[in-house]
């Protein structure tokens, strides 16, 4: 049963944070894209636009990690 | 690396200014400044102003522009024909290109409005064959009829059928037949049959319905619907005719005249860029002065060329860059050859302040280093060693873009053999499978200790980076802010201390000092670097463990790798398996380049740059001889 919770528990840390990263991401594309047509010159600053909130997903997989593993090296 | 400049002063006798302009238009190393902003002390503008154009220089400038602007209407009519270099000087017809250039622009004109109409028509006539084809069959049994009219229609869906058949119900109820054939790739069309008394009506009621009648331009339309499809292949044919001959005569003209005033346009466009040069000049009653910029190490070159040309009449003096000049300098970015094809990811952000750094080199170095971590393929990495050198080989000078991308593909592959050979992985598992090899970082199975390495490579790039903006606030004079960016490195050490001390397993390293060195620091951050320190400091924890990413897109790829293996062992048939291994692989490898590569930049862009680069650069944009070689803008002639 632990396990099982564990498992979940792990779950839901990489998938709350890779729904709101999809979220964020498919609304600063759109907007991106939009800016891109106007003014190339800015990609850029839309790659960084767009990349920022990748790091939500990346903090969820961390936890997950450390909530499978519980922190002993593997 | 940013280039370092002088900033320079030259000055001289009025007479000789637009010698000394052509002078420095030939270096082309002067980018000018139109602003004494910077050059001239506050009491002495009163003394120097704007050179104020002549009568005859503003003259000149109306006529070279609206020579240069005909010129390129001209040019821009002619068609794309490869044409001698001219050998005559254009500065000395220019009075005579002036007084011909208005007719030759009429005739032209005339030729491709010819032409267009002609083309026009042909590809009306193009589209008309292909509709008349389809109704060929239903022309067979009606043409011997003299008192049917017959209507071509097209119609665009069945939408358009049924409007038709509506309003011709309405208007002749049933005295009409209409032939339809949906069989044609352009829609389908058809043939409506009627009296020849009902015909004028019938036309004005599909013309308020606005469907198309099929007609052909340039031919009677009195000729009976049949006779008609007879004359459109003569029509065609006459038409080639008259478009080749309309398009040798331009070729003619071009291959003519399009040496001269290609000449010509590039002399003209080389003068209104010296004259426009003028208009930044400043001068007092008797001297001008040119104020600019020029790379320092071109600044004797130039100063040598002047004493040469001009005996010592005029001067250039080298002035001391201050602080407040700094956001004017413009920038260029140099770099060796082999960091040059890197410049590319640089690009793609603004330009660097002068005061700051070009990234180049610190992509160029840690950019195959991630991207070699995050693959750590060897097979890959080959593949993709071969890719680059392709890639550059081909490319070759064609495409600078693609011979960029071959260069920093076969850096980033040799890391990612090197790194392929630390995780003994090549084409996933197959050293493990085949040779019994294990690595030395197994990728595999060794999730948590891959994510502290990551996180340490994340920690050294971050920490670089806080202190690159250390030097770089300290340099710009900013003190305190010098001092807000060590206290963050400081206070990431003593995290770093503590977080290896509980989660490392060594609790002996736990001590008071650097509890005590965390709540001294602390309130010095919020001193130096302001309420929103703090924050700083935790959003530099979380670029830090952003560096996962580069352990986790690693461990997706890795796990790819060996799924390609297993399922091409568990096919059972050697070719079916290699077939399907090779696949994956394949797949596995395009992503694997795209992630790494987006990954890769992102941790510069994002997490990277951040902590010291300053953009907001001038372009450096010198004064310089355009490189002509006949080439036009909006002509098609070369």
């Amino acid at each position: 049963m632990n396990d099982i919770l564990l498992a979940f528990a792990a779950a839901l840390a990489i998938g709350l944070p890779a729904l709101a990263t999809a979220w964020a991401q498919s609304r600063i594309g759109a907007a991106g894209a939009g800016t891109l047509a106007e003014k190339p010159e800015l990609s850029g600053t839309i790659i960084i636009l767009v990349a920022i909130p990748e790091t939500m997903v990346i903090l969820g997989f961390v936890v997950a990690v450390i909530i499978l593993l519980g922190g002993q090296p593997g | 690396m940013i280039v370092r400049m002088s900033k320079i002063e030259v000055v001289g006798l009025r007479q000789d200014l637009e010698a000394v302009l052509e002078t420095l238009w030939q270096d082309g190393h002067l980018h000018i400044d139109p602003s004494t902003v910077g050059f001239v002390d506050e009491k002495e503008r009163g003394a120097i102003h704007s050179l104020l154009p002549d009568e005859k220089t503003v003259f000149e400038k109306l006529f070279l522009t609206d020579l240069r602007d005909k010129l390129d209407t001209l040019l821009g009519l002619l068609p794309n024909v490869k044409v001698r270099q001219s050998h005559f000087s254009p500065a000395l017809l220019l009075d005579s290109i002036s007084a011909r250039i208005d007719g030759h622009l009429a005739q032209c004109a005339e030729l491709d409005r010819r032409r267009a109409a002609l083309v026009a028509e042909r590809e009306g006539l193009g589209r008309y064959r292909a509709l008349f084809a389809q109704l060929e069959g239903l022309l067979a049994d009606l043409e011997k009829a003299p008192d049917l009219e017959y209507i071509g229609l097209s119609f665009e869906g069945q939408g358009g059928e049924r409007l038709v058949r509506k309003a011709l119900d309405t208007l002749i109820g049933d005295a009409y037949e209409l032939f339809i054939d949906r069989q044609g790739d352009l829609g389908s069309c058809g043939l409506l049959v009627v009296e020849k008394s009902l015909a004028g009506q019938v036309r004005s009621r599909l013309a308020e319905k606005k469907v198309p009648e099929l007609s052909l331009p340039g031919l009677d339309p009195e000729l009976p619907f049949a006779g008609r499809l007879r004359l459109l292949a003569g029509r065609e044919a006459a038409l080639d005719q008259e478009l080749a001959d309309c398009v040798r005569q331009l070729e003619a003209f071009a291959g003519r005249w399009g040496p001269l005033y290609l000449a010509s346009r590039e002399w003209i466009k080389q003068r209104l860029s010296l004259l426009q040069a003028s208009g930044m000049v400043f001068e007092s009653t008797l001297c001008f002065f040119v104020y600019g910029w020029i790379p320092a190490a071109d600044v004797e070159a130039l100063r040598g060329v002047l004493a040469e040309r001009f005996l010592g009449r005029v001067h250039l003096e080298v002035l001391a860059i201050r602080r407040s000049d700094t956001s004017r300098v413009p920038v260029l970015l140099k770099n060796p050859p082999l960091l040059r094809p890197f410049e590319n990811f640089t690009r793609l952000l603004p330009l660097p302040a002068y005061s700051s750094y070009d990234p180049t080199p610190f992509i160029a170095f840690f950019f195959p280093l991630f991207f070699g971590m995050i693959l750590g393929d060897a097979g890959y990495g080959l593949l993709l060693l071969l890719l680059g050198l392709l890639l550059q080989k081909k490319a070759g000078h064609r495409s600078r873009l693609l011979a960029d991308a071959g260069a920093v593909l076969r850096f980033a592959s040799l890391y990612a053999i090197l790194f392929g050979l630390l995780y003994a992985e090549f084409f996933g598992d197959l050293p493990a499978r085949f040779f019994n090899l294990h690595p030395i970082l197994d990728r595999h199975t060794k999730i948590l200790p891959l994510l502290y390495f990551a996180l340490a490579v994340g920690g050294v790039h971050v920490l670089f980076g806080l202190g690159l903006g250390v030097v770089a606030a300290w340099r710009g004079q900013e003190h305190r802010k010098a001092l807000a960016k060590g206290l963050h490195i400081l206070l990431l050490f003593c995290a770093a201390f503590l977080v290896i001390a509980s989660v490392g397993g060594h609790p002996e390293l736990r001590s008071r000092p650097v509890l005590v060195a965390v709540a001294v620091l602390c309130p010095a951050l919020l001193f130096t670097g302001g309420l929103l320190a703090p924050l700083e400091l935790l959003k530099d924890f979380g670029n830090i463990v952003s560096y996962a990413r580069i352990m986790a897109i690693g461990l997706t790829s890795v796990l790819l790798a060996y799924v390609a293996n297993r399922l091409a062992g568990a096919t059972g048939d050697v070719f079916l398996g290699l077939l399907v291994g090779a696949l994956i692989h394949l797949m596995n490898m395009v992503i694997g380049v795209f992630s790494s590569t987006i990954h890769s930049i992102r941790l510069h862009y994002v997490e990277f740059f951040d902590k010291f680069l300053e953009f907001g650069g001038r372009h450096y944009q010198p004064l310089h001889k355009e490189d002509t070689a006949n080439t036009s803008e909006s002509g098609g002639t070369t």
